[in-house]
């Protein structure tokens, strides 16, 4: 059986796509009683090039383009067995669908790239139905052209929303009270801590409202009975001995002489004062602690998972972007837990608190006095949203400024070369100048905001002085409730602010959880199977049987690939760049695994043994060898933290490494810095070729180990390789076929198919592309002796 | 003494006398150079952005250049209506009239256009990115990849000027 047929979708399924039923209407009468429709793909735009729907339609017999334009759809029908080939041409800003027989060629389907997705299948579906109409119908109808295009869409799997750039998760889909809930997960263990936080906040928020009543008691049963007292006497000395003898009654105390009730209630303030200092200071620590356990732990676990996870996890993201989630998001987190969690639980508490001591005092007063609060939290809500807008955009502005600085100062000497310097600072100038405007509206935005609040708050004291000060006059309401009523007024309004401006703080850290969540929730996509075994000693046998690898669905990298290694025999991999070398390596290594096929080793299939006990015996040297901050011993024995130091100093010697490794001050025990940056090229390189030849693989693969030589280091690399390969299995990918003189079977792929196999003498005798690219090389290098 | 070097000469540009393009019953362009048959040709903006008739790079069926037209505007008048039907499919940038809305959430702009192709709604994902000013000019890529463009911002309508304002 043709293999391609087995990946290609089966054409009775139908993509179950509703047409318009006019459309269907239109197209009923033209189809025969028993033909049946086997796809219909609506798509965006018309073959005149408009925007506006149309639909390709095929049956088990034909192909048929429908371009409504007002009247009558344009119908356009093709014999399905009639069709040679289908294009799918990748145009600039949207895509084609053509078909051609044998004497005609028609465009019969455009598509914006918003249709990418959709159409993905299309041409595959096609083939199988145009195969089954004509089964002598080759497996190569579809071709597809490409350019190089833009970054793929990207879109939100669920909603279809496109998602922001700076964020790469869907905010649509934030899901923000279970996110809160699956924080509340990782502080549970930490319930003392949690719950002896709360009580102290509690306590904390309560005693830091009672310093109005204080002075409501102090007005209402001190100062004004003595004033009374004193206003009646007939001279001041009476007054004086009439306050004398006065006798407060304050709660829970007895009687008390005015100066005693003074003293009392300054000592009450003192130790409110100090409690609640005190309080606030162990709340504070116990809260952040809390946030950094808990930050701490979310930390480990996401830096563990990420090592759990599969290539192809890191290949769809930016490094940097993983970096922030282990050290941005997962801080902002704590950021929120410690300081917003508490703010929201406190500016809570004191409002309902304010409101009922307010209403206890006096309920119309409080009604009230309530009324401007609806007003301040609009005004805070669009002023909000309004300032964050403008930010948003003025940290547009510097990025774009600081990007034009990244961009220039490297490039200094070139600016100053072609003599550029008018035109670099006029471009910054310019960048500067947006930049100015962007702040100066932002501080118009922010010395409005400021007033604007600073009077809605006083609109609540005005209300005070009129409402509560005829009460007062009215003697409804005591003096002290008034100046209570005008403390609590200031008190009220910050965590009404405060509330209000939580919905961008909030989506702040909701963003940054759903990042680190997006990484712990991502499973490995290669993992053991649940019977895998050990892979025993490797023997060398390696079979590729019918592989066939995507790493985009829709778009294979190999096509149904098949050879087999002998043991010990090393492979030369040959073809242009891109051409799917690398792809083999990653497959054998298992990085990926292959969508459909198999590969074996020693007759087990890769998929069949425990992932671990298959790398242990794969060596990698690549051609950017990757060396680690730490000593040169450290890095040779990288795969086997365990080794003797002979073992070390004799791979090292192996590498031929050990002479340059000498002449460092401290020999083995040189730290090499971030990426090894005190040795050159061929230095790290040999070093990484130690650490492969320590780990003792029973297959190597060098991914273009010496493409970066010169020529002199090149020889001693290839020397120390020759002694690595000697028994094992080898893989070797190389651009100068030179390097792969040694090989014994070399393998030419071609767009991920292998298209020659065989030795050195028998490709050149084939003279196929192995022996046109041999010769434009020795040509090449003949100029380079000259 | 050897001639100057000139820059000239490294371009193969096609003598537009000399050049006739038309599409054949398989609707592929056709380029017929000294009584030549070239099927299946392409063409290559060099300059898709700022000389859209200019410099136009003809590649044949395998991809290979076979030379550069310097000007469109010198063809025969056929031929050019060949070649600028074959421009128009090949590079869909639908100009913006009137911009209706654009509706900001969670920093995605989603545009509400007229265009001269009709009535579109796409969304931007990065603004500085997608969206490139050239004085008044503005290039657009929506996260999808589709193009669009504003000739001339400044004579749009005012509320669509107000709107793209926002954005830039």
């Amino acid at each position: 059986m043709d293999p391609q047929q087995k990946t290609a979708p089966a054409p009775d399924s139908y993509p179950g796509e509703a047409l318009p039923a006019d459309i269907r209407a239109e197209i009923a009468p033209l189809l025969a009683p028993d033909e049946t429709i086997r796809l219909a793909v609506t798509t965006d735009m018309r073959l005149d090039g408009l925007y506006g729907p149309a639909y390709l339609l095929a049956t088990d017999r034909h192909l048929y383009s429908i371009h409504p334009n007002g009247g009558r759809p344009d119908v356009a029908r093709v014999e399905l067995p009639r069709i040679v080939s289908i294009e799918v041409q990748e145009l600039y800003g949207s895509n084609a669908l053509k078909v051609r027989t044998d004497d005609r060629g028609m465009v019969v389907a455009l598509f914006s790239k918003s249709l990418v997705d959709r159409f993905a299948q299309v041409p595959e579906r096609l083939a199988a139905l145009v195969r089954q109409a004509r089964p002598e119908a080759g497996a190569e109808l579809v071709n597809r052209s490409s350019r190089r295009h833009g970054p793929p869409q990207r879109r939100c799997a669920t909603c279809g929303l496109v998602i922001p750039q700076r964020l790469g998760v869907c905010p649509n889909c934030l899901d923000k009270r279970r996110l809160l809930a699956r924080f509340w997960s990782y502080s549970l263990p930490y319930w003392p801590l949690v719950a002896t936080s709360l009580v102290i906040l509690l306590a904390d928020t309560f005693i830091g409202l009672t310093p109005p009543l204080l002075m409501r008691t102090l007005i209402d049963n001190v100062f004004q009975p003595a004033d009374k007292i004193a206003q009646s006497a007939g001279s001041a000395a009476a007054a004086a001995a009439g306050i004398r003898q006065m006798r407060v009654h304050l709660p829970l105390l007895g009687p008390l002489s005015p100066t005693g009730a003074l003293l009392a209630l300054v000592l009450l303030l003192l130790a409110i004062n100090v409690s609640r200092n005190a309080l606030g200071a162990v709340r504070s620590y116990l809260l952040a602690r809390l946030g950094q356990l808990i930050t701490y732990d979310l930390r480990v676990e996401v830096y563990h998972h990420l090592h759990s996870l599969s290539l192809s996890f890191y290949n769809d993201r930016d490094t940097g972007r993983i970096m922030n989630s282990v050290t941005q998001d997962v801080g902002r987190l704590q950021d929120f837990l410690s300081d917003g969690l508490q703010e929201i639980v406190r500016d809570v508490l004191t409002i309902l608190i304010i409101v009922s001591i307010l209403f206890y005092l006096n309920a119309t007063l409080a009604a009230f006095v309530l009324l401007p609060t609806p007003l301040i939290i609009l005004v805070t809500l669009r002023f909000g949203h309004r300032l964050h807008m403008i930010y948003h955009r003025l940290w547009r502005r510097w990025a774009a400024l600081s990007s034009l600085l990244a961009d220039v100062i490297p490039g200094v000497r070139v600016v100053k070369a072609f003599a550029q310097e008018a035109r670099e600072v006029r471009k910054f100038d310019a960048r500067c100048t947006d930049l100015l405007r962007g702040e100066l509206g932002a501080a118009r935005v922010r010395s409005i905001f400021g007033p604007v609040m600073a009077f809605l708050t006083s609109l609540g004291t005005l209300i005070i002085w009129w409402v509560g000060g005829r009460e007062v006059l009215g003697t409804e309401l005591t003096l002290g409730s008034f100046v209570a009523f005008t403390g609590y007024m200031w008190q009220f309004y910050a965590p009404v602010e405060g509330l209000c401006r939580l919905n961008h703080r909030f989506q702040h850290a909701a963003t940054s959880a759903e990042r680190v969540f997006e990484v712990l929730d991502t499973a490995p996509e290669i993992t053991d199977r649940e019977h895998a075994v050990p892979m025993p000693r490797i023997d060398g046998r390696v079979e590729f049987r019918n592989v066939t690898f995507e790493y985009e669905p829709g778009k294979p990298v190999l096509h149904d690939l098949t050879f087999s290694v002998e043991p010990g025999e090393m492979i030369g991999l040959v073809g242009h760049s891109g051409a799917g070398k690398s792809t083999i390596i990653n497959i054998l290594c298992r990085f990926y695994d292959v969508t459909a096929g198999a590969v074996l080793v020693d007759g087990l299939d890769i998929r069949d043994v425990q992932l671990k006990s298959l790398r242990e015996q794969i060596g990698v040297v690549l051609q950017e060898p990757f060396l680690f901050n730490g000593s040169v011993a450290g890095n040779i024995a990288y795969g086997n933290p365990q080794a003797d130091l002979e073992d070390i100093v004799a791979a090292a010697k192996a590498a031929n490494a050990h002479e340059f490794i000498l002449e460092l001050p401290e020999g083995y025990d040189a730290e090499l810095g971030e990426r090894g940056v005190r040795l050159s090229g061929g230095e790290r390189q040999r070093v990484s070729i130690a650490r492969a030849i320590l780990r003792n693989p029973r297959i190597l693969i060098l991914d273009e180990a010496t493409a970066s030589m010169d020529t002199e280091t090149e020889a001693k690399i290839q020397e120390a390789l020759g002694r690595l390969v000697r028994g094992r299995t080898t893989f070797a990918i190389a651009h100068r076929l030179s390097t792969l003189k040694n090989a014994h079977r070399l393998l030419v792929i071609e767009r991920g198919r292998l298209v020659e196999i065989g030795t050195h003498d028998e490709l050149l005798a084939e003279n196929g592309i192995y022996a046109r690219l041999c010769r434009m090389q020795s040509e090449l290098s003949r100029i380079r002796a000259v | 003494m050897e001639a100057e070097y000139t820059l000239a000469a490294e371009l193969d540009l096609l003598e537009p006398g000399s050049l006739r393009l038309y599409r054949d019953e398989f609707d592929d362009l056709v380029l017929v150079r000294d009584g030549q048959r070239l099927p299946g040709v392409r063409l290559v903006r060099c300059f898709p952005h700022s000389a859209i008739w200019r410099m136009l790079a003809v590649r044949d069926a395998h991809g290979r250049e076979v030379g550069i037209i310097p000007d469109l505007r010198e063809l025969d008048e056929r031929s050019r209506q060949a070649a600028e039907a074959e421009l128009d499919r090949l590079y869909f940038i639908p100009q913006i009239v009137r911009v209706l809305d654009i509706e900001e959430r969670f920093h995605v702009a989603a545009w509400d256009v007229e265009t001269d192709r009709g009535r579109r709604r796409f969304e931007i994902r990065s603004g500085h990115r997608d969206i490139q000013v050239l004085g008044t000019r503005i290039l657009i890529r929506d996260a999808d990849g589709n193009r669009y463009e504003i000739p001339d911002y400044r004579r749009l309508d005012r509320r669509s000027q107000a709107l793209i304002d926002s954005q830039v």
